[in-house]
C-alpha cells in the first residue's frame, strides 16, 4: 500500500464567468478519447460506432451525439474525438473495448482544456478571435471544426444555436482562458 | 470664443452644446461636429502650418482627403499626431492642439523657411547635402530630422486598448453614398449577407452634405429611412466609423473601426478594432474627392474645396466666412454658390474659367465667366482675391472646384492600373479589378445623382447573380441628375508666385516643372522627387493635377504620361491596431507545465523554451547567485536523487499495424525489431543527411509506440511525421497524435532513484534491475492505483527514470515525489543544472544539433542504417560528411583548472594564426561541473577522436579570450556507464 494519493488539479478548474450577458465555464466532467481509423479496416471499425454507440460515424467538421451524452466528432479523415460527459478512470479501453477493438485509441482527456461559451453575445466574442464564418447556415448546431484563434489551436463545437464547446492544449489554458474573456471584456 | 460663423439648418444637435479645447482655449460646438466644423463655426481659420515653408495653414476640405488640419489630438501618452480634425468626432472636453510649429500657432519661427523658399524646392536636399561626406549622419540628418516631420509622439507607451476580428459577408459594401445604399439594399432584400461599412460616424456619404431630393424627401431623410429599413433585417450589419482600408487575396478586406474615438470616457473599451472581412463580392462605392485648382498662394486659410463648403453649410450648418467667394471651372461651383445663397451667406463672386454663358443669375454676385483667381492677399486667413481681369474682390474665404475625381485607392491595391475618361476629365477604375470587386457610382465614373442610384442598384444585382442568388427587383427612387458639365483647366499660370498642388508636402506646380527639366519624368520618380502624393493624406487632393501639369509640361496627354497607383492603407491605420491585444506579457500564448505552481512556490524561476516556461534552477535561502543554486542540484542528484521536469518533451502517440515500419523510415536506426516494453534512442536526419532531431522512442504495444522529441522540435517533428504519413507513406497504416500536454512526466535521478519510486510506484511493479532493466518501459499504476507509463531512461548518466502520469495529476506528483524523496535528500532540479549533467555526461542538445552537424559528427555515425531506406540515408553518406578529417564531437577542459571555458571559442593549433584558415572547429556547450571542481565543456574538433590528450586554443575574439585546452573523451562522468545500468 503505497502511502501517497494523487489529487486532480485539472486547468481552469471553477473558471465560471459571466459578463455581458456571455457565460464561459470550465468544463471539467469530460474525458476525451481519440479514435483512429485503421487503413482499409474502416468498414468495421464504423460499423463497430454504429453498434456502439448507434450512430454514423460523421462527416470532417461535424459532430453527433449519442443518446448515451457521448459526443463523436470528426477531426480528421481517419481520425474522431470521442466525448464522454463524465470523468472516466480509464476512458481509453472503455473506448477500446466498447469498439471491440477495432479502432486505436488514444486517451486525450488531459491534453485539452474546455470552455463552454454560452449566451446571445458568444459569437459577437468568437468574432474577435475566430476566423471562421460561424454562421448557423454554415456551422449550425453540432458542426465542429479545429482552428487557431490568438496563436492557439483550438477545437470549436457548437452545441447549440448559442452555445459554444472549445477545446485548446491544457498547457496554455491560462492563454487560452484570458483570450476568451479578454473577448468577453472587449465586447461587452 | 462665440460660434460666429454658426449659421441655420445641418444636422447637428443645437440642443446640447460640447465644449472643447483648441491650443489652449475653450469653444463649444455641438454633436454631430467634426472638430474641423467646430473650429470653423468658431472663427478659427488658421489651424495649422505647412510642412516645409511653415505656412499658415486653415481646413481645406470636410473629409479623409484632407492635406492642412492637422492636429495633435489628446494629451500626454494617449495624445494622436497628425489626426485628420475633419474626420474627428467632436466630444466633451476634446483636448486638440495644431502642430509644426516652433513657438506659438500665430507666430512661428520656422516661418522663416518660406523666405527660403526659392532655395527649398524639389531635389534641395538631394542637391545640397552632398558634402564633406562625413557630415550626412553626424549633422545635416540630425538637424534636418529636428525641423522635419508634422506631429510630435508622446514617447510614452499607447495606454489604449485594441482589438482585431473576423467578419463573413456574401457582399460587402463599401461606401454609404447613394450608390452603395442602393447597392446594400438591393443585396439586403435579395437575402445577401450585407456588410454596409462608410468610415463616417454618419452614414449617406454626401446625401449628408447636398440638398437634393429623392422620391421627394431631403436626401438626407431618405438615408435615415433607409437605414431604418436595414434595421429590420438580420442579414444586414452596418457598420459606421469603419474605415475598409485595403483589399487583400480571395476577397479579403481590411477594415478599422473605431469604437470610443468618439467618447470622451472609454472605460478601457478597446480604442479601434481591426477587422479582416472574408467576402464573397465586394462593392466599391467609395465616392469621389475633389480637386483643387492650383493658382497663385492658393494655399491661405480660408481657400477650401467647394464641395466641404457644401458640407460645412449643408451638414454642419456652418460657414467657412462671411463673404465667401467661388471659383470653379465646372458647374459644381455654382451649387456651391446657390447653397451658400440659400443659407444667407453672401457670395461677392463667381469666377468660372469657362467661357460660356453663366449657368444662372444669382443676386448679389458678380458673374466673372472665362476668368481665373490669380493673386490672393492675407497671410494668416484671405482677405481679398485677384483675378486675371485684374479685379479684386474682398472676400474672407473662397470655395474651389476644379472637378472631382473617383476614389479608385482599392482598385488599385492588387496591381489594378485606372484608365483615363477624357468626358469626366479624371481617372476611372481599370478593367483588371481585385477578383471579386465590382465598382458602383461616382467611384466608376457616374457623377450624377439619379444615375448613382440607377448603377448602385444594378451593380448589385449583377453581383447577386454571380453569387447565385436571384435579386429582387426594387424600385430606384427618383431623383435628379444634376448638372455636372466641366472643363480640363488644373492651375493658372503665374511665373511669379507659387501655386500649390500638393498642401501637406508643399509642393507646387514649379516643383513639378523644375522635375520634368531635370528628367524625373515618369510618375513615379515624380513623386519620389517632389514627394507629391506621399504622407498621410496620399495625395488625395494632388497627384491628378500633379500629373496634369507633368503632361502640359512634358507635352503628352494626361493617359500617355500615367498616374501612380495606390497600396493599403487607404487613409492611416494606428500601429496600436495592427498589434492588436497582442501586446506586453500576452504577446503570444504561453505553456506551462503541471508542476508550475508548485516550482514557483518553491524558488524557481523560469526561462522561456518556445512559449514553455521552463524552471532554471529552484534558489534556497542563503545561496547567494544561481550557480549556488545550480551546483547544489547537479551535486545532490549525482549524489542522492534528484526530480526534474520534463513534461515539455514532445510526445506523440504512434499506433498503426505499419507504425515500426514507419518508424524505420523516419529515424536513421531501427524501430521495428524493438521489443515490446523496451525503449530505443533515435536520431532523425533531414533529407540532405544533416541530423534534424532526437529522443527516445518507447514501444508500448505490438502496434503502438510513444516517441519523444526535443522540447524545441515537437511541432516540427510531429508535422513532418504527418508529411510523412500523408504524402510519403500513404499505403502505410499508421496513425498519429500528440500527447504533449497528456502527460506530466518527470525524471528521477540519481543513486536513490530507485528507492524512491518504491515509495511511489504500486508494489505489484517490480522496479529492480533485472525485472526493469536500463531502457526498460512499460505500463504501471502509482499511488494506489493511478495509471501511470515509467521508462528507463537517462540523460544525466545516472540510474535514473521518467515517470509520467495524466497531468491533472502533475501538480501533485512533484509533491508527492519530494515528500517520498525526503529522506534521501531529494532535490528538484531545474534546465541548468540537466544542462550541467548532460554536458558531463557527452549528450547532445540543440546546441550540437544546431543543423550543421552529421550523425558521423557526434560519433552516431553507425546508427545510420544502409540496411533499409529512410529519410536522409542516402545523402548522408556524401564523401564530405562522412570525411574523416571532419569534425567530431569530443570534451574539453581547461589546462589552468581555475578557468572558465567559453562557449563560441574556436580552436587554433598552437603556435597558428587566428583566422578562418586556421579553424580547428568550435566549442558548443560549456558548464561548470561541480562534480569534477572545474569547467567542462563539449566541442567540435577536426579527427577530434583521434586527438585525445592534445592541447589546443580556445580562441574567442568576440570575448578577446584565449585560454589552452585538452582534447578529452566527452564522457567526464561514468565513461563505462555503468552508474545507469546499475
Amino acid at each position: 500500500m503505497i502511502e501517497y494519493h494523487l489529487v486532480a488539479e485539472p486547468p481552469l478548474a471553477g473558471t465560471d464567468i459571466s459578463i455581458g450577458g456571455v457565460r464561459l465555464a470550465a468544463q471539467t466532467e469530460i474525458s476525451i478519447v481519440s479514435i483512429a481509423l485503421p487503413l482499409e479496416q474502416e468498414t468495421e471499425a464504423t460499423a463497430a460506432l454504429e453498434a456502439a454507440y448507434k450512430l454514423a460515424l460523421p462527416e470532417s467538421g461535424h459532430s453527433i451525439v449519442a443518446s448515451d451524452g457521448a459526443r463523436v466528432v470528426r477531426t480528421a479523415l481517419d481520425q474522431a474525438f470521442i466525448l464522454l460527459p463524465e470523468i472516466q478512470h480509464s476512458p481509453e479501453r472503455m473506448v477500446s473495448e466498447k469498439l471491440l477493438e477495432t479502432v486505436y485509441t488514444t486517451d486525450q482527456t488531459d491534453v485539452w482544456a474546455a470552455l463552454t461559451l454560452e449566451g446571445s453575445g458568444a459569437v459577437a466574442v468568437l468574432e474577435r478571435v475566430c476566423p471562421l464564418d460561424l454562421d448557423p447556415s454554415l456551422f449550425p448546431k453540432n458542426a465542429a471544426a479545429r482552428t487557431m484563434m490568438e496563436h492557439l489551436g483550438v477545437l470549436i463545437i457548437r452545441t447549440d444555436d448559442a452555445a459554444f464547446l472549445l477545446l485548446s492544449a491544457s498547457s496554455s489554458a491560462a492563454s487560452f482562458l484570458h483570450m476568451l474573456k479578454t473577448s468577453m471584456v472587449n465586447v461587452a | 470664443m462665440n460660434q460666429i460663423n454658426r449659421i441655420s439648418g445641418g444636422q447637428i444637435d443645437r440642443s446640447r452644446q460640447i465644449k472643447f479645447r483648441f491650443n489652449g482655449k475653450w469653444m463649444r460646438g455641438h454633436p454631430g461636429d467634426t472638430l474641423a466644423s467646430a473650429l470653423m463655426a468658431n472663427g478659427q481659420q488658421l489651424v495649422g502650418r505647412s510642412f516645409k515653408y511653415h505656412r499658415p495653414r486653415g481646413i481645406f476640405t470636410a473629409g479623409p482627403e484632407e492635406p492642412n488640419a492637422l492636429v495633435e489630438l489628446r494629451s500626454k501618452a494617449h495624445q494622436e499626431p497628425n489626426t485628420r480634425a475633419t474626420m474627428v468626432e467632436l466630444y466633451e472636453n476634446l483636448w486638440a492642439t495644431s502642430q509644426n510649429h516652433k513657438g506659438s500657432l500665430e507666430f512661428d519661427l520656422l516661418a522663416i523657411n518660406d523666405w527660403f523658399s526659392p532655395f527649398l524646392s524639389a531635389g534641395f536636399y538631394y542637391k545640397t547635402f552632398m558634402w564633406p561626406r562625413s557630415f550626412w549622419e553626424r549633422i545635416y540628418e540630425p538637424v534636418i530630422r529636428a525641423a522635419a516631420g508634422l506631429g510630435s509622439l508622446s514617447m510614452e507607451e499607447d495606454p489604449d486598448a485594441y482589438d482585431k476580428g473576423f467578419l463573413h459577408c456574401d457582399i460587402l459594401v463599401i461606401g454609404s453614398g447613394p450608390a452603395g445604399l442602393m447597392a446594400a439594399l438591393t443585396a439586403a432584400r435579395s437575402g445577401a449577407r450585407v456588410i454596409l461599412a462608410d468610415e463616417d460616424f454618419q452614414m449617406g456619404g454626401r446625401l449628408n452634405s447636398e440638398t437634393y431630393e429623392i422620391d421627394g424627401y431631403p436626401a438626407a431623410e431618405w438615408v435615415a429611412k433607409t437605414l431604418e429599413d436595414f434595421a429590420g433585417m438580420d442579414n444586414v450589419r452596418i457598420m459606421k466609423r469603419t474605415s475598409v482600408y485595403g483589399t487583400y487575396d480571395h476577397g479579403i478586406y481590411g477594415a478599422l473601426e473605431r469604437k470610443t474615438d468618439h467618447l470622451a470616457e472609454t472605460n478601457g473599451a478597446p480604442r479601434h478594432v481591426l477587422w479582416r472581412i472574408y467576402s464573397k463580392r465586394a462593392i466599391l462605392a467609395a465616392g469621389a474627392t475633389e480637386r483643387p485648382i492650383a493658382f497663385a498662394d492658393n494655399d491661405r486659410p480660408g481657400i477650401m474645396l467647394s464641395g466641404a463648403v457644401r458640407s460645412y453649410v449643408n451638414r454642419f450648418g456652418v460657414t467657412p466666412g462671411q463673404e465667401v467667394a467661388v471659383f470653379t471651372n465646372n458647374d459644381d461651383g455654382w451649387r456651391t454658390a446657390r447653397d451658400l445663397i440659400n443659407k444667407g451667406v453672401h457670395v461677392p463672386a463667381i469666377i468660372d474659367s469657362r467661357d460660356i454663358a453663366p449657368r444662372q443669375k444669382l443676386p448679389g454676385t458678380r458673374i466673372f465667366m472665362g476668368q481665373a483667381v490669380n493673386a490672393t492677399i492675407g497671410r494668416k486667413g484671405l482677405k481679398a482675391i485677384g483675378l486675371t481681369n485684374e479685379q479684386v474682390i474682398s472676400c474672407d474665404a473662397l470655395a474651389v472646384s476644379g472637378g472631382w475625381n473617383p476614389n479608385v485607392h482599392l482598385t488599385c491595391h492588387q496591381r489594378g492600373r485606372p484608365v483615363w475618361r477624357e468626358d469626366i476629365h479624371a481617372f476611372v477604375p481599370g478593367k483588371e479589378l481585385p477578383v471579386g470587386m465590382s465598382v458602383a457610382g461616382a467611384t466608376n465614373g457616374v457623377l450624377t445623382l439619379g444615375a448613382s442610384l440607377q448603377d448602385g442598384a444594378q451593380v448589385a444585382k449583377n453581383v447577386l447573380e454571380d453569387i447565385g442568388k436571384a435579386p429582387v427587383d426594387i424600385a430606384i427612387p427618383q431623383a435628379e441628375d444634376e448638372a455636372s458639365d466641366g472643363q480640363a483647366f488644373w492651375h493658372v499660370k503665374n511665373d511669379k508666385k507659387r501655386a500649390w498642388l500638393d498642401l501637406q508636402n508643399d509642393v507646387t506646380v514649379k516643383d513639378v516643372k523644375i522635375a520634368n527639366a531635370e528628367g524625373f519624368r515618369s510618375v513615379e520618380l515624380l513623386k519620389r522627387y517632389t514627394t507629391l502624393g506621399m504622407a498621410t493624406d496620399q495625395g488625395k487632393t494632388s497627384n491628378i493635377a500633379g500629373l496634369a501639369i507633368l503632361a502640359e509640361e512634358a507635352g503628352k496627354t494626361i493617359p500617355e504620361v500615367g498616374t501612380t497607383i495606390f497600396r493599403p492603407p487607404y487613409t492611416p491605420v494606428p500601429i496600436g491596431a495592427f498589434a492588436g491585444r497582442s501586446r506586453g506579457k500576452v504577446f503570444r500564448p504561453f505553456r506551462i507545465t503541471p508542476s508550475h505552481d508548485w516550482a514557483a512556490k518553491n524558488g524557481a524561476s523560469f526561462v522561456e523554451v518556445g512559449n514553455w516556461l521552463r524552471a532554471e534552477w529552484y534558489a534556497r535561502p542563503g545561496e547567494k547567485g544561481w550557480r549556488d543554486s545550480v551546483d547544489r542540484e547537479a551535486r545532490m542528484t549525482r549524489q542522492s536523487v534528484g526530480i526534474c521536469d520534463v513534461t515539455t518533451l514532445g510526445k506523440i502517440d504512434i499506433q498503426g499495424r505499419d507504425a515500426g515500419a514507419f518508424l524505420d523510415k523516419v529515424y536513421s536506426n531501427t524501430f521495428s525489431t524493438l521489443p515490446v516494453g523496451k525503449v530505443r534512442y533515435g536520431l532523425m536526419l533531414r533529407e540532405d543527411g544533416i541530423c534534424y532531431d532526437d529522443g527516445t522512442t518507447a514501444r508500448m504495444g505490438e502496434r503502438h509506440y510513444v516517441m519523444t522529441t526535443t522540447t524545441a522540435n515537437a511541432v516540427l517533428v510531429y508535422r513532418r511525421l504527418e508529411f510523412a504519413r500523408q504524402c510519403l507513406w500513404p499505403n502505410m497504416d499508421v496513425h498519429l497524435i500528440s500527447t504533449t500536454d497528456g502527460w506530466a512526466q518527470f525524471a528521477v535521478a540519481g543513486p536513490k532513484a530507485r528507492d524512491l519510486l518504491r515509495k511511489v510506484v504500486d508494489v505489484e511493479h517490480d522496479l529492480s534491475n533485472e525485472a526493469f532493466p536500463f531502457m526498460a518501459c512499460g505500463h504501471v499504476t502509482v499511488c494506489n492505483g493511478m495509471p501511470a507509463r515509467l521508462f528507463r531512461i537517462s540523460f544525466s548518466g545516472e540510474l535514473a527514470f521518467e515517470i509520467a502520469v495524466p497531468s491533472r495529476y502533475g501538480n501533485s506528483m512533484i509533491s508527492v515525489l519530494m515528500n517520498a524523496g525526503e529522506e534521501f535528500g531529494a532535490v528538484p532540479y531545474g534546465i541548468e543544472a540537466l544542462g550541467v549533467m548532460r554536458i558531463e555526461k557527452g549528450h547532445c542538445t540543440g546546441n550540437e544539433l544546431n543543423g550543421q552537424t552529421t550523425a558521423h559528427a557526434i560519433g552516431a555515425g553507425k546508427m545510420v542504417s544502409q540496411k533499409k531506406e529512410c529519410i536522409g540515408n542516402v545523402l548522408s553518406q556524401r564523401a564530405a560528411l562522412t570525411d574523416e578529417n571532419s569534425e567530431r564531437l569530443v570534451g574539453l577542459q581547461p589546462v589552468e583548472k581555475d578557468k572558465d571555458l567559453i562557449a563560441g571559442s574556436h580552436f587554433i593549433t598552437k603556435g597558428d594564426t587566428v583566422n578562418i584558415a586556421n579553424d580547428q572547429g568550435w566549442m558548443t556547450s560549456v558548464a561548470y561541473s561541480p562534480n569534477l571542481g572545474h569547467s567542462v565543456g563539449l566541442g567540435f574538433i577536426k579527427r577530434g577522436h583521434e586527438r585525445m590528450g592534445e592541447i589546443i586554443r580556445a580562441v574567442s575574439p568576440i570575448h578577446e579570450t584565449e585560454m589552452d585546452v585538452e582534447i578529452v573523451s566527452p564522457h567526464f562522468i561514468d565513461a563505462e556507464g555503468t552508474r545507469l545500468r546499475d
